[in-house]
């Protein structure tokens, strides 16, 4: 029953998507885009925060160095923006492991306070225009829009799709995540490290492969992010939104819905709710707060018991999200 | 044959030598016991056997596998010693408690497993037929320990004696050549423990060596076929069952101080 629910919603979850830009004006559909941009960061940081348990506090930086990444490439050597795809998604996702190397060994609120602090120095790094390629405080703006085919992808549902196939991908590889050995492994590691590295896994580098992976995950939404606005700049990445894409999963909880939730929460409510200008914040505040208290693992928590079927003749108790 | 041979092992903790100078060598087939009074150093040993915490002298040697030459196995990280065949439990049960039984004897599967970092991000038809394969034996374990309606359950709600089972479930899963259990006996009523040395028996009757620590004095006489004797870190005995049970020193140092405690 309850996974035949959880497809019936999911199901209607991606015909509402597809079909969204059909009731939406070019503000509305850019608002759809965000979401979808910030769903994808949020997933990419579930895999790191969520799964491998690792308190990273720094993921705008990946999610901006994909955006940056994608907008010097275009800017500064003339790349056609969807050509540097693959260099927004492998050189955060480089980065993800080469930084994470020394760090990932500490625990808990260590590991997150290093990654505060590699969150701030990237903003330094841009605000203070390195090599003369970030353009400084006021960022890289002017990007080209992307073609492909000889089309101009610049209409505003051009790009609300482009981010549906990106979260769909996503989606992809959530779900394989779930039923393959570098997936459970997370799990594994992240509920009883010492019993997991004792049944043979290495934990060391499956948690180096989920800051990889969910690196280079966020940099492929920050390559959209450039795209939707044409430019970057730096306060897109600060450390205020890596709390906001922590918060994401420790609110909405470690699940598809989770996620879906908490980014529609943190990203989509305050801009639909804009008229209220700073009393929105108040009562996010205490909306956190309240989730926090009331469920603790987030509102929808992981489900386990992604098990086939033949194993048992009990089976599935509840299903895959 | 030898299987494992711990050479003049020690393990200091500070100013605290845990482990003094042991040397063990358990042959392939036996079921061995490690006894002796709390804190005695038994658990150090098997930690300095598993990687968990690696000796500071002496060496682990590894006669498993298909080489015929040992291979030195001493200050390896855990999951490589239990990639060798090296499988160990806890004596405070360590399972995945918000995964579900079937699950967590998955993980045993772990490093049997063929897949690589990519299949986490997209299967293929090879990486599908190593899951299915991995999933069988999870089925057949499950049937070997009796568990399979309850496969589904989150092992955090199960009764103590089950959450036993499954952490031997999940470390007879990854097939070891040694299996290494931490007191399997302790918190279980006499039932479960007569089930338990059955349990034992038919995991020896595979082919697969166990070394043992255990506190329950009839359980250890019935179950092993040789025993060492620590205290203080030190071995202060070695033999059969029978000769143990007379030796004066482990009377005074181990049996008599239980009589004394008198449960």
């Amino acid at each position: 029953m309850k996974i035949l629910n959880k497809k019936i919603g999911f199901s209607i979850f991606i015909m509402a998507i597809l079909l969204y830009p059909a009731i939406a004006d070019s503000k509305w559909l850019a608002i759809g885009s965000t979401f979808l941009i910030f769903s994808v960061v949020g997933l990419s940081e579930d895999i790191i925060l969520g799964k491998g348990g690792m308190f990273n506090m720094g993921h705008a930086l990946f999610f901006g160095m994909g955006a940056y990444a994608a907008a010097i490439l275009n800017k500064s050597f003339g790349l056609p923006i969807l050509y540097s795809i693959p260099f927004a998604i492998l050189i955060p996702a480089l980065f993800g492991i080469v930084l994470a190397g020394p760090i990932i060994h500490l625990r808990g609120d260590y590991l997150l306070v290093s990654t505060i602090g590699l969150n701030i120095v990237f903003i330094q790094m841009l605000e203070n225009d390195l090599f003369g390629l970030t353009g400084g405080p006021n960022g890289i703006f002017g990007l080209d829009t992307p073609t492909l085919f000889g089309f101009e992808l610049s209409s505003p549902a051009a790009i609300y799709y482009m981010g549906v196939i990106v979260l769909l991908i996503t989606f992809y590889i959530m779900a394989n995540l779930d039923r393959s050995k570098p997936g459970r492994a997370l799990h594994y590691l992240r509920l009883d490290d010492l019993a997991a590295q004792s049944i043979g896994i290495n934990t060391r580098g499956y948690k180096i492969f989920a800051f990889g992976l969910g690196a280079g995950l966020a940099g492929l939404a920050g390559v959209l992010f450039a795209i939707q606005y044409s430019a970057v700049s730096p306060e897109a990445f600060n450390f205020m939104q890596s709390v906001l894409f922590f918060s994401i999963v420790l609110v909405g909880g470690s699940s598809l819905p989770g996620i879906l939730m908490g980014t529609f929460v943190m990203f989509i409510l305050p801009e639909i709710f804009r008229d209220f200008a700073t009393w929105r914040y108040f009562i996010f505040g205490f909306a956190m707060i309240l989730a926090m208290v009331l469920r603790p693992e987030g509102i929808f928590p992981a489900r386990f018991g992604k098990i086939p079927n033949w194993i048992s003749k009990k089976g599935i108790k509840d299903g895959a999200s | 044959m030898a299987l494992l041979e711990l050479k003049n092992i020690t393990k200091r903790f500070g100013g605290l030598t845990a482990v003094d100078n042991l040397n063990l060598t358990v042959e392939k087939g036996q079921i061995y016991g490690i006894i002796g009074p709390n804190g005695a150093g038994k658990t150090t040993a098997f930690n300095c056997i598993t990687g968990i915490h690696p000796p500071e002298e002496g060496e682990v040697l590894w006669y498993g596998g298909k080489e015929t030459k040992p291979k030195e196995i001493t200050g390896l990280p855990p999951h490589k010693v239990a990639a060798m065949g090296i499988v160990r439990t806890f004596q405070t049960i360590r399972l995945f408690s918000e995964m579900s039984i079937a699950e967590n004897i998955m993980s045993g599967r772990h490093f049997r497993g063929r897949q690589k970092w990519w299949h986490g991000i997209s299967h293929t038809p090879f990486s599908l037929k190593d899951e299915k394969k991995n999933w069988l034996k999870v089925k057949e374990t499950l049937e070997f320990f009796n568990i399979t309606e309850l496969a589904a359950e989150p092992v955090g709600s199960l009764a103590y004696g089950i959450q036993r089972k499954v952490e031997m479930a999940r470390a007879l899963a990854s097939e070891p050549e040694l299996l290494i259990l931490d007191e399997p006996a302790a918190g279980l009523n006499d039932s479960e423990t007569m089930e338990l040395v059955d349990t034992i028996y038919s995991i020896r009757d595979k082919g697969i060596t166990i070394l043992l620590i255990e506190h329950n004095m009839d359980l250890v006489m019935t179950l092993t076929d040789y025993i060492t004797v620590i205290n203080f870190g030190k071995q202060i005995a070695e033999g059969l069952p029978d000769k143990i049970q007379s030796d004066p020193m482990v009377i005074e140092a181990y049996l008599g101080s239980e009589d004394d405690d008198d449960e």
